[in-house]
């Protein structure tokens, strides 16, 4: 019963992940080193979305679901820092270091994007809801 | 007497000859009985409830049916059953008049 | 005889839909004021349990309405569908997965909409009984 309120809900589920992602992303937009320790730039994440028929509402409407969370593989910014622990020591890059490219702009865009989404479902499940109760008025 | 012919109730045909006294037949039927009418119109009243419930009963199940075609049904039901309540109610008083004629 | 006058009606149905709505409707209000518990597994009862007990509850009572007797009291007390709401322990379990605000919140409105349906119908059942023992429309 009520599966539309399913459908709304996954969307819900899946645009905060969305933004937990963006905001991972933009917490980390100085991170030279990986969690090992190693010299590594943080790679922004992005999710993907499919359509999730495990949630079908009413003439097979599916749902959402985040399919996964992909790190993406950019060629990271590189600035000029001898005296950086994490600058490379050897080779054509000695004496630079490797600085995420997490382009803030896009990032602030998508979240915009991804509020907007949540607002337009939560007005759907309130629209939802508004039905149901309606229809209550039939008998009463 | 008039005839109420507009209602858009399903127990259209056995209203109307039912408000009038229960001595004169209606003029249309040959064939059927004012008894066989009302039993008819009764049976058809306890199938809508009976249709009713199950519709109740197989939303709250996890039946595929939709609320408002379930609430729509048991308002139906309750609309046909108040009907027949108050042409019963008729036919009682209407019973009771022609007991009080003095001959 | 008495109690046999709601065994045609849906009543007894729609209680027990009712009664599970409530009970839920406290364990759900739980799990939303402890989401930041560190540690905390979200509790629920499941509704499909449910449904389809409701199911094998009403099958059997259909089938059995041609034994009942009239007069016959203590057919209440063994009534199929009230033992539903003796057994909601059965229906609880322990999610593992760390409690969502959103599922939570969509199956508390959820919840309330079927609460507030079921009672709908069973007020209007009620209403129709009393214009039957009534006469009065």
């Amino acid at each position: 019963m009520f599966s539309t309120l399913d459908i709304s809900t996954s969307a819900l589920v899946a645009q905060r992940t969305r933004v937990t992602a963006i905001a991972s992303n933009i917490a980390n937009v100085s991170t030279t080193h990986n969690e090992a320790g190693e010299a590594e730039p943080f790679q922004p994440r992005f999710v993907v979305f499919e359509a999730d028929n495990s949630i079908q509402g009413p003439g097979g409407a599916p749902g959402v679901k985040v399919a996964s969370v992909e790190i993406s593989n950019v060629e990271p910014n590189w600035k000029f820092q001898p005296g950086h622990p994490d600058a490379i020591k050897q080779g054509p890059r000695a004496g630079y270091v490797a600085y995420p490219n997490v382009d803030m702009t896009t990032e602030f865009v998508d979240a915009l994007e991804a509020t907007r989404a949540y607002e337009a479902n939560v007005g759907v499940i309130e629209v939802t809801k508004n039905l149901t109760q309606q229809s209550l008025k039939i008998i009463a | 007497m008039t005839r109420i012919t507009n209602f858009s109730l399903p127990i259209t045909p056995a209203t109307a000859p039912a408000i009038a006294p229960p001595a004169m037949k209606p003029q249309e039927s040959g064939g059927s009985s004012f008894k066989s009418m009302l039993v008819d119109s009764i049976q058809q009243v306890n199938s809508m409830q009976v249709d009713a419930n199950k519709a109740v009963e197989s939303l709250f199940t996890g039946g595929s049916a939709n609320p408002a075609e379930v609430l729509t049904a048991v308002q139906k039901a309750d609309l046909a059953f108040r009907t027949m309540m108050q042409v019963r109610n008729k036919l009682v008083q209407a019973y009771q008049e022609v007991k009080d004629i003095r001959i | 005889m008495i109690n046999q006058l709601f065994e045609s009606t849906t009543i007894p149905v729609l209680e027990q839909v009712v009664n599970f709505a409530q009970t839920r409707h406290s364990l759900l209000a739980g799990n939303l004021a402890n989401l930041d518990t560190p540690g905390y597994k979200v509790r629920d009862l499941s509704p499909q349990a449910f449904e389809s007990k409701l199911k094998q509850a009403i099958s059997h009572r259909h089938e059995s309405a041609t034994n009942r007797s009239l007069g016959d009291i203590t057919q209440a007390v063994n009534n199929p569908i009230g033992q539903i709401s003796g057994e909601l322990e059965t229906f609880l379990y322990h999610d593992e997965s760390s409690g969502n605000l959103e599922t939570q919140i969509a199956a508390v409105s959820k919840n309330q909409l079927q609460h507030n349906l079921a009672l709908s119908i069973m007020t209007s059942q009620f209403r129709l009984l009393q214009t039957a023992i009534s006469e009065r429309v």
